[in-house]
């Protein structure tokens, strides 16, 4: 073992390049600003003070978070029921659902959300079945409908394959004894299906909603110059307005939120075994 | 006692096999009923039918008087205990117990008495609080035990609920299901393909064989009496002898009469003899009531499994000639050859080919130096339908070249009309090292001599289960010598504490009402 241990060492160098040094770079820059002709760095929390004193950006991240929740609810309603059937399905038919749904995914994410703003601009397919069959048209494009529609559209199939996973583990004898112990279809549901494919559903919401709270391109494509989320506001940081500096905390900001939603799906997870344990 | 489930000429059928054949059985109150048969048998299909999982494609159950096809299994009196148990794993002991009671919102203090009654009698009182991954099989075991008693269902359907456990946990489980069932006072319905285990629990064992019931009866009688072959074989151990039904209380077999205490056979019906094994006693040769010499003895701990053949079973004798090895070299080549001669029925010419007869001859080419063994190219014979010796010339292609006879001759069997059977073997030749170096003689004395016997109705191969030879294979000198195979001949389990001697001459003896007899 020890002698393919160090097989690894090339990776662990690659990997120190490509992400610990950009990660400990956001951090120097998260917390400086560019010194003068003596001193190149200068230490301030000025950056992370500029966020959380202007309301422009406050109202940016709680928009990210809001179409990130949104996005994730509705990922679980639409989710939730198609897993359900999938993993009800007979055995060819589900091998066949899966492929179907991962299928879009091995196109590009940025093609396919390229095609959206095809279909729904202002002469797009559309607005155009809506003119022929006489109705007046209406704005889709750049709308906080847009981005939602796009990014449930994008991160749909993640919260399917959890709680398809999650079901077709399930053994199918505990429906069988829910019933033979008095319950009726509702009440399995309830009472077997629903907590024991909770953890699938919980690995779902990790899967969509870090994921949409960071997105860039969606907003971007779909929502237009009028939609700023997080992920836009970093990245004009950086490429347009060049300010490194604030750029780099809000991504550090964005980190920390992201630890802290991470820890609290954790908990949630744990608190439900424990839970029935203790009950 | 009052009848609490009917069914009647239930059939199903899944893709097209019939599981069940139209089964009809009636199970009363209170008893302990098993559905046994080996896997496939049908006894699964029933028992979820019942449970309201399947629905027969046929027939109705009866339950408490109501017909109940149709009525899913939630709305039905009885409860189950799964095969693996099927707890619910996000669930602690309590709460496993308890969900029957909450499904019929049973107000709280009532359900935690009544978990913790059911805990006392599986005696699981200090694990309510338990993880079930936290508990063992004979544990979870208890608890799905718990979780369908807690609802006090007028049936317990148990389906193979000991399977999963180790033997003597399955013997502690088998007793402690007993109890409880005594203990709750109600019908259980128990799955299984143990007869032990059948035996042991059952007040009523329903046999079961390819969807159709084959006898129900107690252990007990089904024990003593059993109605066909299939029965005997199932429940514990027999012998099962053909015999001839002469009279009322008359029974042949082996050539001899014997009084039994069956009667209601037509005269001179076939039948099939059942003695137990522990119903034969081992005596002096003259004073059984059967002669036969001891095969084997087994030590069973309690007792001796003694084997007795009382008479041996079809045999042929054949000649195997012994010769020293002569090969020969080819000097230019550096090639070694040998081969030997070989007899050959007339019968088997037609399908003569080059590698049967190097097969049949033991042609070898070898290099002496590598020992590296080299193919033989050429088979040159010439052969007529008839009998006599016809030469067979092998050769490399290097040109070493080896002859030797082919010997046809008739069809060498012998053929026995009482056990129906036929045995083939043709005389063979052999070398000194040959022989000296086999590690399993008696099976290359089968293959050498093209041993082979076989049913003649079914044509179905019997095996040879003795070689029989005076010869000592490591010390053999050059010469003629005979080799007998055999064929099984009736053989008797008996079940003793006295040990005895392979070898042995020994009487068998047993009473009239040791014997019983079944239709065939």
């Amino acid at each position: 073992m020890k002698s393919f241990r160090k097989m690894t060492y090339p990776y662990v160098v690659w990997i120190s390049f490509i992400v610990v040094a950009p990660m400990f770079l956001i951090l120097l820059y998260a917390f400086t600003k560019e010194g003068n002709a003596v001193m190149d760095f200068v230490f301030t929390l000025d950056n992370f003070k500029k966020f959380f004193v202007d309301s422009v950006f406050i109202d940016v991240l709680l928009r990210s978070l809001r179409v990130a929740l949104v996005t994730t609810v509705l990922c679980i309603l639409i989710g939730y029921p198609a897993g359900y059937f999938i993993a009800k399905s007979s055995e060819g038919v589900k091998m066949r659902w899966v492929l179907l749904i991962t299928f879009p995914t091995w196109i590009n994410m940025l093609v396919r959300t390229y095609a959206w703003v095809g279909i729904l601009q202002d002469d797009g397919i559309v607005n155009n079945i809506l003119s022929i069959i006489g109705v007046r048209s209406i704005t889709l494009l750049h709308t906080e409908f847009a981005v939602i529609l796009g990014m449930v559209y994008n991160f749909l199939p993640f919260m399917i394959l959890q709680i398809y996973t999650a079901l077709t583990k399930m053994d199918n004898s505990l429906l069988e004894a829910a019933a033979d112990l008095g319950a009726d279809r509702v009440r399995s549901f309830l009472k077997v299906t629903l907590p024991l494919s909770l953890p699938g559903v919980l690995s779902g919401i990790t899967l969509v909603f870090l994921p949409a709270v960071s997105s860039f391109f969606i907003p971007k494509l779909l929502g237009g110059g009028q939609y700023v989320m997080v992920g836009n506001l970093i990245e004009s940081q950086f490429l347009t307005s060049g300010d490194w500096n604030f750029g780099s905390a809000i991504s550090l900001i964005m980190v920390i939120i992201i630890m802290i939603s991470l820890y609290l799906t954790k908990k949630v997870d744990k608190t439900e075994l424990t839970e029935r344990r203790a009950n | 006692m009052k009848k609490l489930i009917q069914f009647k000429n239930i059939v199903k059928n899944f893709d097209g096999t019939l599981v069940l054949k139209g089964i009809n059985l009636d199970i009363y109150e209170n008893e302990f009923v098993t559905l046994l048969g080996p896997s496939g048998c049908g006894k699964t299909t029933l028992l979820r039918i019942l449970g309201g999982f399947l629905e027969p494609d046929e027939g109705s159950v009866i339950f408490d008087g109501q017909d109940i096809s149709g009525i899913p299994p939630y709305k039905r009196d009885l409860n189950t205990v799964f095969q693996k148990y099927a707890l619910f794993p996000h669930m602690n002991v309590f709460d496993n117990i308890a969900f029957g009671l909450n499904i019929k919102k049973e107000p709280k203090d009532i359900i935690e008495q009544k978990v913790m009654r059911m805990l006392r009698l599986v005696g699981l009182e200090d694990y309510s609080k338990r993880g079930i991954h936290e508990m063992s099989g004979g544990q979870q075991q208890r608890v799905a035990i718990a979780r369908a008693l807690v609802n006090e269902p007028k049936v317990l359907l148990l389906d193979e609920p000991l399977g999963a456990l180790d033997a003597k946990l399955r013997k502690e489980m088998q007793k402690e299901l007993k109890k409880i069932q005594q203990e709750v006072g109600i019908t259980f319905i128990f799955v299984t393909h143990d007869q032990e285990e059948a035996l042991t629990m059952s007040d009523k064992i329903v046999i079961m064989k390819d969807g159709e019931i084959q006898q129900i009866g107690t252990p007990v009688d089904i024990y003593n009496e059993p109605i066909n072959r299939y029965v005997a074989n199932f429940i514990g151990e027999s012998n099962i002898i053909d015999g001839v039904m002469k009279d009322d209380y008359k029974v042949i077999f082996e050539n001899k009469e014997f009084k039994c205490v069956d009667s209601g056979f037509n005269k001179n019906e076939e039948v099939d003899v059942v003695i137990r094994p522990e119903d034969l006693d081992i005596v002096t040769p003259g004073k059984g009531k059967l002669r036969g010499i001891v095969k084997s003895v087994l030590f069973k701990g309690v007792h001796y499994e003694t084997i007795v053949e009382t008479s041996a079973g079809t045999s042929i004798t054949v000649k195997m000639t012994v010769s020293e090895d002569k090969p020969v070299k080819n000097e230019e080549a550096n090639e070694m050859m040998s081969a030997n001669d070989f007899y050959i029925d007339t019968l088997d010419i037609d399908e003569l080919t080059d590698a049967v007869i190097i097969d049949r001859a033991d042609a070898q080419a070898w290099n002496p130096e590598t020992e590296e063994r080299i193919s033989i190219t050429e088979v040159r014979y010439e052969v007529k339908k008839e009998k006599g010796s016809y030469p067979v010339t092998f050769s490399t292609s290097a040109g070493t070249s080896f002859t030797v006879n082919m010997f046809v001759s008739d069809v060498n069997k012998v053929v026995d009309e009482d056990y129906g059977e036929e045995i083939y073997a043709v005389n063979f030749f052999k070398k000194v090292d040959e022989i000296q170096e086999s590690v399993i003689l008696d099976t290359d004395l089968k293959v050498w001599a093209n041993a082979y016997a076989y049913d003649l109705e079914d044509e179905t191969s019997v095996a040879i289960t003795d070689v029989i030879y005076d010869f000592d294979p490591q010390n053999i000198t050059p010469g003629v010598y005979d080799v007998t195979f055999k064929t099984q001949g009736y053989v008797y389990k008996v079940d003793t504490t006295e040990k005895s001697e392979a070898g042995q001459a020994v009487g068998l003896m047993f009473d009239p009402e040791d014997i019983h007899i079944m239709r065939k």
